[in-house]
């Protein structure tokens, strides 16, 4: 049976990890390779690491660097930030990165997802949602600049370009611990088929819990519980399965 | 023992090579038919469609290569994704077109009621420990559209349960397939790589 994921999602500025509240406040959290180490030894399913500074900043993503941190994992990694052309994405997938999370080209032209899919196949190609509610029952596609865009129109043609994978996240709640926005991920799922990571809020294992048993999500991403309190990805699956949901444990001394 | 990893220009090489280090096993990444000649242990990773994969395997001389070095007796082969199903008869990725024909069997799209593709975690039911030891229980990491329909049974090492049975694994003789990534899956999949490895063609 097909388990359920949780994933370290780790956000970098190009020199450190940074943890943000609501996308804004950055704090320095720790150095990637170490913290790749880290969630790599405890065993987790998948990992997410992005650049948020890249596009904003005008660089690109460090190769050199990224690698390092792709070279301390043996599950699936999934890399974004910087990226404008499908040679960016040729070059994180050539250094070993398993799928690649696209944000800004997502937005600013919209045949670029169909057109990485179709050239490194869908698994590959990850669309960053970041939904902002508005005060209206609605959520806002957010950006640095305004996009003026309805997330679920927008993850309706993400789904239609061809994209493997959504990682919504709401704005609201990241870095709040306080719960994720249970309403924004079932508005979601009822839009689209493609696979989706709920991200944002998620500061106990009963968040979790509570998210899995309010929507029909598959994986949740998270950051904040894995650096700010004693709760480890094996604590949130281990509430997930006692509850009946299907979790990936590793035999213990294997 | 010398291990080649087979550069056919298909994917995931680097984590592979990666994996591969960390169990301590020597190799050389090549796209060279003469070297596949003179490995012992051949792997062909893979990502991507059949068809692509086996014009680039037959235009290379590779495809002749892996069968005559196979052929010859004394060497085995580790196929991981597509490079798994490449071992077989027939593919139909996009269109129908010939494997490399070593374990009898075509790849067909996979069809179910579940979301395709089967991507995740998922566990065994293994059917021929040779390679996979005391690792029922455990989750592999999956990412496939097509699916291993081997002629014979006795072929199958693994199936893996998504709305049905699906082949996660084949075998026979010296030629060894996971459908899963041995390479993405932790410690189960460096546990198979480790077996695989140990065990002498």
């Amino acid at each position: 049976m097909l388990k359920v994921r949780i994933i370290p999602v780790l956000t970098f500025n190009g020199f450190a990890l940074v943890k943000t509240k609501q996308f804004g406040n950055p704090r320095m959290v720790g150095n990637p390779i170490q913290a790749a180490r880290v969630f790599n030894s405890r065993n987790v399913d998948e990992l997410v690491f992005t650049d948020i500074t890249a596009t904003y900043s005008g660089r690109k993503i460090n190769l050199t660097f990224v690698k390092e941190v792709i070279d301390e994992c043996f599950m699936p990694v999934t890399i974004g930030g910087g990226i404008r052309s499908t040679e960016d994405i040729n070059d994180l997938l050539k250094i070993g990165a398993d799928k690649v999370l696209i944000k800004s080209m997502a937005i600013n032209n919209r045949s670029f997802i169909g057109e990485a899919a179709r050239l490194f196949g869908a698994q590959c190609i990850s669309v960053a949602v970041d939904a902002r509610r508005t005060g209206d029952g609605r959520w806002e596609l957010h950006s640095k600049t305004p996009t003026g865009l309805d997330v679920l129109e927008f993850v309706k043609m993400v789904e239609q370009e061809g994209a493997g994978e959504i990682i919504l996240t709401s704005v609201d709640r990241d870095g709040m611990m306080q719960g994720f926005d249970t309403e924004l991920v079932e508005q979601v799922l009822n839009t689209v088929n493609t696979p989706v990571v709920a991200v944002g809020g998620g500061g106990s294992p009963e968040h979790f819990l509570e998210l899995f048993q309010k929507t029909n999500i598959k994986a949740a991403g998270a950051s904040a519980i894995f650096y700010f309190t004693q709760f480890t990805s094996y604590d949130i699956k281990k509430k997930l399965g006692d509850h009946g949901f299907p979790a990936r444990f590793m035999a213990a001394g294997k | 023992m010398s291990c080649v990893i087979i550069n056919y220009g298909m994917g995931n090489l680097a984590s592979v090579s990666k994996a591969l280090r960390k169990i301590g096993v020597a190799h050389s990444v090549s796209a060279h038919p003469e070297e596949v000649m003179a490995a012992h242990t051949l792997v062909l990773p893979g990502v991507g469609s059949f068809q692509a994969a086996m014009e680039n395997l037959n235009s290379s001389g590779l495809a002749e290569a892996i069968k005559m070095r196979i052929g010859s007796g004394d060497a085995k082969l580790l196929g991981i994704c597509l490079g798994m199903q490449l071992l077989a008869d027939t593919g139909f990725e996009p269109e129908r077109c010939s494997g490399l024909g070593l374990i009898p069997g075509e790849v067909r799209a996979l069809e179910c009621d579940m979301p395709i593709p089967h991507m995740g975690w998922n566990n065994l039911d293994i059917k021929n420990p040779t390679y996979f030891g005391e690792l029922e229980d455990l989750d592999f990491y999956f990412v496939h559209s097509y699916h291993f329909v081997p002629q014979h049974e006795a072929d199958i090492a693994a199936t893996t349960d998504y709305g049905g049975p699906v082949v996660a694994a084949v075998q026979r003789g010296p030629v060894f397939g996971c459908q899963f990534h041995p390479e993405k899956s932790q410690r189960s999949g460096l546990m198979v790589l480790e077996h695989f490895f140990a065990q002498n063609a």
